[in-house]
């Protein structure tokens, strides 16, 4: 596994030192693993981002800037006084605007947005951080030879090598191209350099020459619990004892680790019956039109001892019945409106999968014009052709509450809860755009 | 200067993926959660007879104005009563906060970075854990029928396996090692590492070939047995255990002992405890008892079921066992869910007073249709 390195450089926020920053960062990002033209992409983004602190910054402030390593990508974090900085240019619907010197400004921002892969804006304490990542590079799969899929009649499950996840990553892209799968398997030597990073495991089910017969993924990036990917079964539909020895492996593995639970948002077919609880279907679209509802799935890993979870009251019958159903003991808080101040603007991130038509915005800040921005949001997704539109909101951070009336307005319908999916509970809201289709 | 502290730059690796462990809710809160009035906890193998009645007569007497004093600081009298009980010298016992703090001292004393212990992988998990996070390798041998595989322990050992823990009976499986087996695996371990056996439910089997760990001290000098009193002598809220070795290997882990960390009311009320045989026979049919009752219901209700020696069983069910738990609180019985103990979809049942074993009984049958 390879160690993380983070390096780190603070500035005063004066144009001068624009070079230093840019050239810490383009050099800092092909040092840790980023090519050329990705390395210049975060560097640019620096460009706009620094160049906009020092016209907003009061005199002598400073600026940290961290860049840090992933198996996969460089993120490059921006920690600076908050006073004055227009988040609203990092929504999917900015516009460029030149009509002013600010607008000017703000279009540097914009710019930065749409260089790097994602973004993230917090708060820590009085400043803020921004985080720009670019991931490396990878060609795709298309043209290399598929394993062939035998049925095996004696199989034994292990951890692969990195050899062996591309191989399994190439047969799930061809056995089980119906399936709806992360947007990662498009790329096996990016879920390889996962892998070895330790950031994503997996288990194999092979027989004593080396077939591969199933496979299953497992990741930790949910900050409470456990996303797993399969289990894949190659040769059938379904092989109920090969999908319990994968499920098996993998809950052995992470049973002592600290998560919560184990999400499954994409198993479609092949879950043994008595390992998971359904929690709700997703709907999404097919290239030729077609609709298909995803079961998203779920078990603790840990006895739930029960959580406090922020909601807003227009969200009340739904979260009722969800925690009816489930038998999840949560202690609701209700959020109010009570002439307090907001930020002057909401603020929201779009993953986006292009391939798939289908998006997952995510709230970043919430200010004025939320139910606006979510609007905004919706008409240019759809005009960009995304059929299936999501909304993440995470039940523990009670800002993200908020949006549910502006939510609720703009056709977006709740459609399930994902225990410990968030920080706390993740609602997960769909727009109603298939009911166009 | 804009300073930004983060504590994981201070942290080793191991523990930087190291999570910590989030005990249970006290039952008030959870039974408010859950929507319950009465509350079985059938999760922890406690002893629903509670203390032997010397002990709660400590317990009843116990002036409050001794709380202001520091109890012994090494369990003086305590470990001289043991003795007495066991035929040792009182410089052979180790008393700790729950066998849970004995453990650690054993794995301080012994282990340094780059050494391991080797213990099984559905056991008890604070071994691992313990190792885990003081930077050691656990490894971990998967169990054969249910029980510690000696082989694939002695084949997992190297020369810098310090320590070898066994857990006999085994929670969860109820499986035990008979003398023979005891006895030839530490002739092949034959002194290359400190060979525990927690021994927590050692006063719950009634089978003929259990062997006396502290009967074997004398010719296995590396052997170390834990004992407890959270289980059979039902002091579980007052934390107290205890270890059990050959002189040469105590003398050792007692420089890693934390002294004072066994308050007195759980010194005097242990101390009332040795040996309550009233107190064990009466445990024991109620025990019995408890897995005629739930055997004969398990089968009924056709689950299949691991019962061996301790007062606990495991079930398999049809689902999740985190999903049993949450439908079961909600009828007012809590339950072990084993999936952190490696056992998907089994739950480990205390057995406990019949009143709680037929609540249970008449819960299962509710949430499984």
């Amino acid at each position: 596994m390879e160690p993380r390195l983070t390096v780190q450089l603070t500035l005063k926020a004066y144009d001068v030192l624009l070079p230093v920053a840019t050239g810490f960062v383009e050099k800092t990002a092909l040092t840790l693993g980023l090519g050329k033209k990705e390395a210049l992409a975060l560097a640019l983004a620096t460009e706009e981002v620094f160049l906009y602190l020092c016209h907003i910054s009061a005199p002598e402030t400073e600026v940290e800037i961290r860049c840090r390593s992933s198996a996969y990508c460089t993120a490059t974090d921006f920690i600076f006084e908050a006073a004055g900085f227009q988040m609203k240019a990092f929504n999917l619907t900015a516009i460029p605007s030149f009509e002013d010197e600010a607008s000017i400004q703000e279009t540097g921002l914009l710019i930065a947005s749409r260089v790097v892969d994602r973004f993230n804006l917090h708060y820590v304490g009085k400043r803020l951080l921004l985080t720009f990542v670019k991931d490396k590079a990878y060609p795709e799969t298309a043209g290399l030879d598929v394993p062939v899929s035998v049925p095996l009649s004696r199989f034994f499950i292990r951890r692969p090598d990195v050899e062996e996840v591309k191989a399994a990553v190439r047969m799930i892209r061809h056995y089980c191209r119906d399936r709806f799968n992360p947007p990662e398997i498009d790329f096996p030597g990016k879920v390889a350099d996962i892998f070895a990073s330790g950031e994503l495991d997996a288990a194999l089910a092979m027989d004593s020459v080396g077939h591969i017969g199933g496979a299953l993924f497992w990741s930790r990036d949910v900050p409470e619990g456990v996303e797993c990917f399969g289990p894949y079964i190659f040769h059938s539909e379904s092989d109920p004892e090969m999908a319990i020895g994968l499920l098996d492996r993998c809950i052995e593995e992470i049973a002592r680790s600290g998560a919560v639970g184990l999400i499954n948002r994409y198993s479609g077919t092949g879950l043994p019956p008595g390992y998971f609880e359904p929690l709700g279907v997703l709907t999404f679209s097919r290239g030729d039109g077609t609709r298909v509802d995803v079961e998203a799935s779920y078990r603790h890993l840990r006895e739930d001892k029960g959580i406090v979870v922020w909601a807003h009251p227009d969200l009340d019958p739904f979260l009722e019945s969800q925690y009816k159903k489930c038998i999840l003991p949560r202690e609701i808080q209700w959020v109010t409106v009570e002439g307090e101040k907001k930020f002057s603007s909401s603020v929201l991130s779009a993953e986006m999968n292009r391939f798939g038509h289908w998006v997952v915005l995510r709230p970043l800040v919430y200010g004025e014009h939320a139910a606006t921005a979510l609007a905004d949001h919706v008409r240019l997704l759809e005009k960009e052709g995304f059929s299936s539109i999501f909304f993440e909101m995470d039940l523990k951070n009670a800002w993200q509450a908020h949006f549910t009336p502006g939510l609720l307005k703009n056709a977006f319908e709740p459609r399930l809860v994902i225990p410990y999916g968030g920080k706390g509970d993740l609602v997960v809201f769909q727009h109603r755009t298939h009911d166009k289709a | 200067m804009i300073s930004f502290f983060s504590p994981k730059k201070l942290l080793p690796r191991y523990i930087q993926t190291f999570e910590a462990y989030v005990p249970s809710r006290p039952d008030p809160e959870l039974m408010k959660r859950y929507g319950c009035s009465r509350l079985f906890r059938l999760n922890n193998n406690e002893n629903a007879l509670g203390p032997p009645p010397e002990a709660r007569e400590v317990l009843r007497r116990f002036p409050p104005k001794a709380a202001a004093l520091y109890p012994s600081g090494d369990a003086f009298y305590l470990r001289h009563a043991l003795a007495r009980q066991f035929n040792k010298d009182p410089e052979q016992f180790l008393v700790g906060n729950g066998a849970n703090e004995v453990i650690a001292f054993v794995i301080k004393a012994f282990c340094e970075q780059g050494d391991n212990i080797v213990t099984a992988d559905k056991t008890f998990a604070v071994y691992e854990w313990v190792a885990r996070f003081s930077g050691l390798e656990a490894r971990l041998t998967p169990l054969r029928d249910f029980a510690f595989d000696d082989q694939a322990m002695l084949a997992r050992m190297d020369e810098r396996s310090k320590i070898v823990f066994l857990c006999n009976p085994n929670n969860p499986t109820g499986t035990y090692w008979d003398r023979t087996r005891l006895c030839g695996f530490l002739d092949r371990v034959d002194g290359r590492a400190v060979v525990v056996m927690d021994e927590a439910y050692a006063e719950f089997v009634e089978a003929r070939d259990y062997p006396d760990g502290m009967s074997l001290m004398e010719t296995y000098p590396n052997l170390v047995v834990f004992r407890t009193f959270s289980k059979m002598y039902g002091l579980a809220g007052l934390r107290i255990g205890y270890l059990v070795g050959s002189s040469e290997v105590v003398n050792v882990i007692r420089r890693t002992c934390i002294v004072y960390s066994v308050n007195r009311l759980a010194q005097e009320a242990a101390l009332a405890s040795v040996p309550a045989m009233d107190h064990i026979l009466a445990t024991r049919q109620m025990v019995r008892e408890g897995k005629v009752y739930l055997h004969r219901e398990l089968k009924a209700l056709g689950l299949p079921f691991i019962s061996g020696e301790g007062n606990f069983l495991m079930v398999r069910l049809p689902f999740s066992d985190t999903l049993a738990y949450r439908k079961l609180m909600t009828r007012g019985v809590m339950v072990r869910t084993m999936t952190t103990f490696r056992f998907p979809n089994y739950i480990r049942i205390t057995i406990s007073s019949m009143e709680a074993m037929e609540a249970l009984i008449t819960a299962l049958r509710r949430i499984l249709t």
